[in-house]
């Protein structure tokens, strides 16, 4: 298998407003140092909490985000394109966004939504254009009679169908998700995420997955990253994950996430039980930033910074794993 | 007698479409100490059972059309408004799904809970504040004393659902109603809330009415269940019978679409369609349109809710055994 | 497998569909009658009512409606006032227009440029912005006519200029809004240049507010042309309704036809305006229409 995307120390930096005049801008590192591999026809699933970096890991990827380090697409290094070169590979790389609602442009007709990618490219003739709009549609699963219609004439499901046509529109060959289902129904995420599913044996896609849905990224990816407060803290083959988790934040994950597993009339209590909430990323601890929650700490965690370690066909970053 | 009885309501809006019923005969029961999970999709009516009893459908557009919803006997429907402002806080209590936008942002949570207090207890009101307090300290905030100091925007959204938790319990309430408390929270803060709403049950001896979408959440929460569907209730029965041997295919349908942590699924089970919109509800089952098995008779009459393997459902193929 | 729910619209073109939310609207449509009665009368009036606007054709303050020849009256040197209307018309519709178009040109280009780019380009942009917000209109205004003669192109680019800085601060607005959501991100995401999301994507959405905008600035324009022309500064040989209020202002006190009848002719035409923009707005949201 080849890397179709080769992430190597992706950092994502932000600066704050002044807090007082004359003094230096705060920087926030939202993504600290992230390296991962994608092969091609796999599926790759970041999870984590808010604060956790992995949309803003997703959005610097594919260059909606201003990013040091290297992002290598089939060999090429995104972030070194000119803004024209960078145009042009887009049509590779396309995006599915969370909100159904805000992701498609209120005041254009649906088809001329699916559309557009194609008209930008210069495919084809316009009927040829307007020929895969109408495939498309088939292919998600909707319509051709509801090509003239906008946006909010659609349910959420529908237009999550939508985003997908537009997204397929250029032929692309990643497809990066971001939450593409937290906004949707439980019997409508289903259709989704086998629509997912089906698209991506039928036309060898690959995904970059993100998600705060332990369940959602089980059921799509073949390999799993966590992050926590800007950087992978775990990542590994999805069944292994999970069978085994080996850091104690994944662990506390898996524990937290309601399970039909669980069932109050037996009486349970959660394996991994942790205090408080996601700490900021303005100033994150020197050691280890989940040591401030994590029952294992020690004194080490507190202090020093544990790297991304192989560890049994897996990668951890945690002085004490397992 | 249960102590909070929904007996047969309906609720009628007035939209564009002509008057629609939000909520058809629906009956659930409650007792001290336990919770009933209010299950189903978006516009299920769940909510609006949450706001029924807490005296909030909002009237006109809305309409208690019929039926009762008792709490200890009495009957809420027929209460004056004075009467349901002294037991809103006090008797019925309600943690709402945004903590952000239920906090007002310009008192410090210790006067907001302190003023609660006051509400409905003659007390001074030095006592209330330290009562806020304590409860602050109850519901896992650290340092509670000084945190009753701060305004809801410098708490964190967990932090922010617990003094809403905190508020909603400051009277003692007999019943708590909880639409959605986690929705917006992280996953290890959702199940830090969790845990506390069932010691806070344990504790106090509330009632627990919680609405939610998440099959997990009422397996971890849930002493018994209801699964409403377009208004009405379609399976009913205590948590561990309706998730061990769902009848109804919705039910079914719900808890198979759930891309579960401890099976690596290759299809996930679906439901086809969306839930059609109220106002275009026939006479029928309102699955049916939607529904696998479908018969003459599910288009044709609105099926009861009867018994079935230890449960309740409102279902002919269940009923009949040609599912 | 498809969604079975949304409603079965026809596809019909967005223009005539616009038109059918328009012909909802009846205080839009009442607007729109008004000022068609209004444009249709300045510009075809002339060749059912003769009469030059300037002769002097009967004595000085006739109160309306005593006289059959001049229904409206006579002003303080004996002109009709409806000759005055009919022919001054024109001219003040076309400057409120024509400044309404450039005040609107400069404003949406800096403040999208502004919005947009934001960085060095939004500071430069709004320091300018603001410096021509703190001259004092009228002030400029008369400064600029009176430098360049008073001629009708000249004064609507007077107010047009001095117009701008509002309209580019509020599509500064629109424009920082939106770029943020996700529709913005997603035409990035497909490829689309900079241009095509500033003028395709953000400003049809940003339209709204800048449609009632410049309704009301085109009001507004009319409203400064008769300001200019009440103090003087006017074109003196093209007759306006803002130059027959300024000539006549003096002798409110013993006339009020010749001041009030121009008067309202403003108002209905400002009036109308806004109408009109209310129901644009209204027409080109497409989430109003199955309603």
């Amino acid at each position: 298998m080849t890397a179709l995307l080769e992430v190597r120390d992706l950092t994502v930096r932000f600066a704050l407003p002044r807090p007082a005049p004359f003094q230096p801008r705060p920087v926030l590192e939202a993504v600290r140092g992230v390296s991962f591999t994608l092969e091609a026809g796999r599926a790759l699933g970041i999870v984590g909490e808010s604060g956790s970096g992995k949309t803003t890991t997703a959005m610097a990827t594919i260059r909606l985000e201003e990013a040091t380090g290297q992002v290598l697409f089939e060999g090429t290094d995104l972030l070194g394109l000119s803004d024209e070169e960078m145009r042009m590979r887009r049509r590779d790389i396309q995006l599915i966004f969370q909100d159904p609602y805000s992701s498609l442009n209120p005041r254009a007709r649906v088809g001329d939504i699916v559309r557009e990618p194609l008209d930008l490219l210069g495919v084809g003739t316009p009927e040829e254009r307007r020929q895969t709009v109408r495939e498309l549609f088939a292919k998600v699963g909707l319509r051709e009679d509801q090509l003239s219609l906008f946006p909010h004439q659609f349910s959420g499901g529908q237009r999550q169908r939508i985003s997908i046509a537009r997204a397929l529109a250029p032929g692309p060959k990643l497809l990066v998700c971001d939450e593409p289902v937290s906004a949707l129904d439980v019997a409508i995420q289903a259709q989704i995420l086998n629509l997912l599913a089906r698209l991506r044996a039928e036309m060898g896609l690959s995904y970059l997955f993100i998600s705060h849905d332990l369940g959602v990224v089980r059921h799509v990816c073949d390999v799993v990253a966590v992050m926590y407060l800007g950087r992978i803290v775990e990542m590994a083959e999805a069944p292994d994950l999970f069978a085994a988790p080996a850091h104690p934040y994944t662990q506390a994950l898996l524990a937290a996430a309601p399970t039909m597993a669980r069932r109050k009339s037996k009486g349970f209590s959660r394996p991994m039980q942790i205090e408080g909430d996601p700490p900021s990323p303005i100033n994150p601890p020197p050691g280890c930033a989940f040591s401030a929650r994590c029952p294992k700490a020690q004194a080490l965690c507190r202090e020093t910074m544990p790297e991304l370690r192989p560890l049994n066909g897996r990668e951890v970053a945690c002085h004490y794993p397992g | 007698m249960s102590l909070l009885e929904i007996d047969q309501l309906k609720v009628t809006f007035d939209t564009r479409y002509g008057q629609v019923t939000a909520l058809d005969s629906v009956s659930l029961a409650m007792d001290a100490g336990e919770t009933l999970a209010v299950v189903g999709e978006s516009g299920c009516g769940k909510s609006i059972t949450a706001l029924s009893v807490m005296g909030l459908i909002p009237q006109p557009p809305g309409k208690i059309a019929g039926g009762a919803i008792r709490l200890a006997g009495e009957d809420l429907t027929r209460a004056s408004e004075a009467r349901l402002r002294a037991m809103r806080g006090a008797e019925v209590a309600m943690i709402f799904q945004e903590p952000m936008t239920s906090l007002n942002p310009v008192f410090t949570v210790g006067d907001q809970i302190a003023e609660a207090i006051l509400l409905h207890q003659d007390v001074p009101r030095d006592r209330a504040w330290k009562d806020a307090v304590a409860l602050l300290e109850r519901v896992g905030i650290p340092a509670a004393a000084a945190r009753a100091q701060d305004y809801p925007h410098q708490l964190s959204g967990g932090m922010r659902q617990r003094v809403m938790i905190a508020m909603a319990v400051s009277c003692r309430p007999r019943v708590l109603i909880a639409d959605e408390p986690t929705t917006a929270l992280d996953v290890t803060v959702q199940a830090q809330i969790f845990d506390l709403l069932n010691e806070i049950q344990r504790d106090f001896g509330a009632a627990i009415l919680l609405i939610t979408h998440d099959m997990g959440a009422v397996s971890e929460m849930a002493d018994r269940v209801a699964v409403m569907y377009a208004g009405r209730v379609i399976e009913t029965g205590t948590a561990d019978s309706v998730l061990d041997a769902p009848q109804h295919p919705y039910t079914r349908g719900l808890i198979g679409c759930i891309p579960s942590l401890d099976t690596a699924g290759d299809g996930l089970a679906e439901i086809p369609g969306v839930v059609p919109p109220l106002h275009l509800l026939g006479a029928g089952c309102a699955f049916a349109e939607r529904c696998l098995h479908v018969r003459d008779t599910c288009r044709d009459t609105k099926p009861r809710l009867t018994e079935k393997a230890g449960h309740h459902v409102a279902c002919f193929g269940a009923q009949e055994g040609w599912l | 497998m498809s969604d079975r729910t949304a409603a079965q619209v026809r596809a019909e073109s967005p223009a005539r569909e616009a038109w059918r939310m328009f012909r909802r609207n009846i205080p839009a449509l009442a607007g729109l009658v008004i000022l068609s009665a209004i444009v249709l009368a300045t510009l075809y009036g002339s060749f059912f009512y003769s009469g030059d606007a300037f002769d002097i054709v009967w004595a000085p303050h006739e109160p309306p409606g005593v006289t059959a020849e001049f229904p409206l009256g006579t002003d303080y040197l004996g002109r009709d006032i409806v000759a005055g209307l009919l022919t001054g018309g024109g001219p003040t519709l076309a400057v409120g227009a024509a400044a309404a178009a450039i005040t609107m040109v400069i404003g949406i280009t800096l403040g999208a440029l502004a919005g947009f780019f934001g960085g060095w380009v939004d500071n430069l942009l709004m320091r300018i912005t603001e410096f021509f917000q703190v001259l004092p209109a009228l002030l400029f205004a008369m400064v600029l006519v009176t430098l360049f003669s008073p001629s009708l192109w000249t004064i609507a680019i007077a107010i047009g200029v001095v117009s701008w800085p509002q309209t580019a601060r509020l599509t500064r607005a629109e424009f920082l809004k939106i770029k943020e959501l996700e529709y913005v991100t997603a035409a990035r995401a497909i490829g689309a240049r900079n241009g095509r999301i500033m003028w395709q994507v953000i400003l049809p959405n940003a339209a709204p507010p800048l449609i009632v905008s410049a309704t009301l600035t085109v009001g507004v324009a009319i409203l400064f042309e008769a300001g200019l022309s009440f103090l003087g500064l006017g074109d003196p040989n093209v007759m306006s309704w803002g130059l027959m209020i300024g000539a006549n202002r003096e002798y409110i006190l013993d006339a009020w036809w010749p001041v009030t009848f121009p008067g309202l002719a403003i108002f209905f035409t400002v009036f109308s305006v806004s109408l009109i923009g209310d129901g644009l707005n209204d027409a080109f949201n497409p989430k109003l229409r199955s309603r």
